[in-house]
């Protein structure tokens, strides 16, 4: 993986930034080297984040190809490197052609970001948001970031005012989601508690809206997402999935804002692995020359949600608060510095995001909050 | 008579220094290819444009705009007086249309002398220069001081 990440990044700094191979043919890309520390035993659910210093929860470097076919037509494709992914492969991240019908009016297909919230779109591109990591408690709840299928992208402008509808459909074959710790005792042999392990999934006749509205300075969106989960565990067949997300982000004077919103409602035996869970953050930053403090407040809730109940078929909903306070500090052109500070709070007896419960009396040091420091360094080149 | 001579060529000199002044701080020139039948190009069409948000000039041509290299007076120039958008904030702009296929930035084609050149041979392009450089090559759409 280390190899590979060095790699790319000693190819991609040799050929330089937006540099055209070939009349048509441009070539672009981003990185972000980040490490992380948990104060507690208890790290998050992923295990990417514990109390040790680990740079793989954010560490990643994409790399943008984009050729123009002829004027109507162009073919992108990004590849991905994450420090997370347990294989060594570089990935195709996504990789579509794109049809310009008419001036506003695209159809795009292939291997597509799938646009679930605000920033899912460009949510490799760290240079492009102030956080290290979007909120989780919102941005945890979707695990598929990629559909493979068709979008139409109508992207108008109106004056100062920008509209975009952009439906999509498809479906995402090769999803990991995480197993559920509440989950672990049902498999055979059941791993011990803390074990991370991993469930593969398909989501079949994915269909869902991106709407978008805005002006130079801000921009409110909504979407919708239904698709049908299917995944080796018994049960689990053709299962409802119900997705409603909505966000807004300013950028006006300095002031720095972002909020967002979803709700998710899952039926069958899938709601184990993915219970129904509402969720919500607001964002406010201050912008003073070349840094940018900001604030986020963060929470995580079941939404209708049934008790546990495994042998019905009902996950365990995760609740959780958090707090982060961050700073960006803009290191000349195109590259940023990020610190961070997060306290976790699980709720309602549950264990939130993290991997077990830190209040738990059998650990060393049983705390009610884990505090998560964060570093970054995030380049578009 | 020899007053007068006096005060007519201490005219002339002030006339000629605030000639030169002038022509020194030209300003900057938003060009086309002279074949384009447009007859101007506002600075709000001209920003609109190099931010991607219209391939078109108010005609209904296709346009194609190109850049000069990051660092050159005029791209500052540019950037600052007529886009209106500093380093951080163009780059982040882009950022979230590059990299999710939605748009790409300019082309970079170099310098005043560069952007010149290739705006003369592409019947459909839009560039900016130094008003300094400007010859009948290529046609002004606009003159920002």
């Amino acid at each position: 993986m280390k190899k590979q990440l060095l790699s790319a990044l000693g190819l991609s700094l040799c050929l330089g930034g937006g540099a055209a191979w070939a009349e048509g043919i441009t070539f672009n890309g981003f990185l972000t080297a980040g490490a992380t520390y948990g104060d507690s035993e208890v790290g998050t659910q992923d295990g990417n984040i514990n109390n040790n210093v680990e740079f793989t929860n954010d560490t990643r470097i994409g790399i943008q190809l984009s050729a123009e076919v002829n004027p109507r037509v162009d073919v992108t494709a990004q590849l991905l490197a994450r420090a997370k992914e347990d294989n060594s492969d570089v990935v195709a991240d996504w990789a579509f052609v794109s049809y310009k019908l008419t001036d506003p009016l695209k159809v795009r297909a292939g291997k597509l970001k799938l646009p679930t919230f605000l920033i899912s779109d460009y949510i490799e591109v760290g240079y492009a948001y102030p956080w290290i990591r979007p909120p989780q408690e919102v941005y945890f709840s979707n695990p598929i970031s990629t559909i493979n299928g068709v979008d139409l992208l109508y992207n108008a402008y109106f004056g100062d005012f920008n509209l975009l509808i952009q439906p999509y459909f498809g479906q995402s074959k090769g999803g990991e989601a995480l197993i559920p710790q509440e989950v672990l005792p049902l498999l055979t042999p059941p791993p011990p508690p803390g074990t991370v392990a991993y469930l593969d999934f398909t989501a079949e006749e994915m269909k869902g809206i991106n709407l978008s509205i805005g002006t130079d300075f801000f921009t409110v969106r909504a979407g919708y997402l239904e698709t049908k989960v299917n995944a080796p565990f018994p049960g689990i067949d053709d299962d409802d999935v119900e997705f409603y997300s909505l966000g807004a982000t300013l950028d006006w004077r300095n002031i720095v804002i972002y909020g967002e919103t979803f709700e998710r409602k899952i039926d069958g035996v899938a709601n184990l692995a993915f219970p129904n869970q509402r969720g919500s953050y607001a964002t406010l930053g201050y912008r003073i020359g070349k840094v940018l403090p900001h604030v986020t407040y963060a929470q995580l809730d079941e939404y209708d949600q049934e008790p546990f109940n495994p042998a019905a078929g009902y996950g365990q909903a995760l609740e959780q608060e958090s707090v982060t306070v961050g700073l960006r500090y803009e290191l000349g052109s195109g590259a940023a510095l990020k610190l961070e500070a997060q306290r976790v709070e699980p709720e309602e007896g549950t264990r939130g995001l993290l991997i077990g419960d830190p209040n738990d009396p059998a650990l060393d040091d049983p705390s009610k909050s884990v505090n998560i420091y964060s570093i970054a360094i995030d380049v578009v080149f | 008579m020899k007053k007068i001579l006096m005060k007519i060529s201490y005219c002339l000199a002030i006339a000629a220094f605030l000639g030169a002044t002038a022509a020194a701080h030209a300003g900057l020139a938003i060009i086309a290819h002279p074949s384009n039948p447009i007859a101007g190009i506002t600075a709000d069409e001209a920003a609109k444009i190099y931010l991607g948000k219209s391939t078109s000039f108010a005609n209904g041509r296709r346009v194609v705009p190109v850049d000069q290299r990051q660092g050159t007076r005029s791209h500052k120039k540019f950037y600052k007086s007529v886009v209106k958008k500093d380093d951080r904030a163009l780059k982040s702009y882009w950022s979230k249309l590059l990299f999710t296929g939605k748009a790409k930035p300019p082309e970079v084609i170099g310098d005043d002398q560069a952007v010149k050149k290739w705006v003369a041979e592409h019947r459909n392009g839009l560039g900016y220069v130094d008003a300094k450089v400007l010859d009948r090559s290529v046609k002004v759409l606009l003159v920002v001081p």
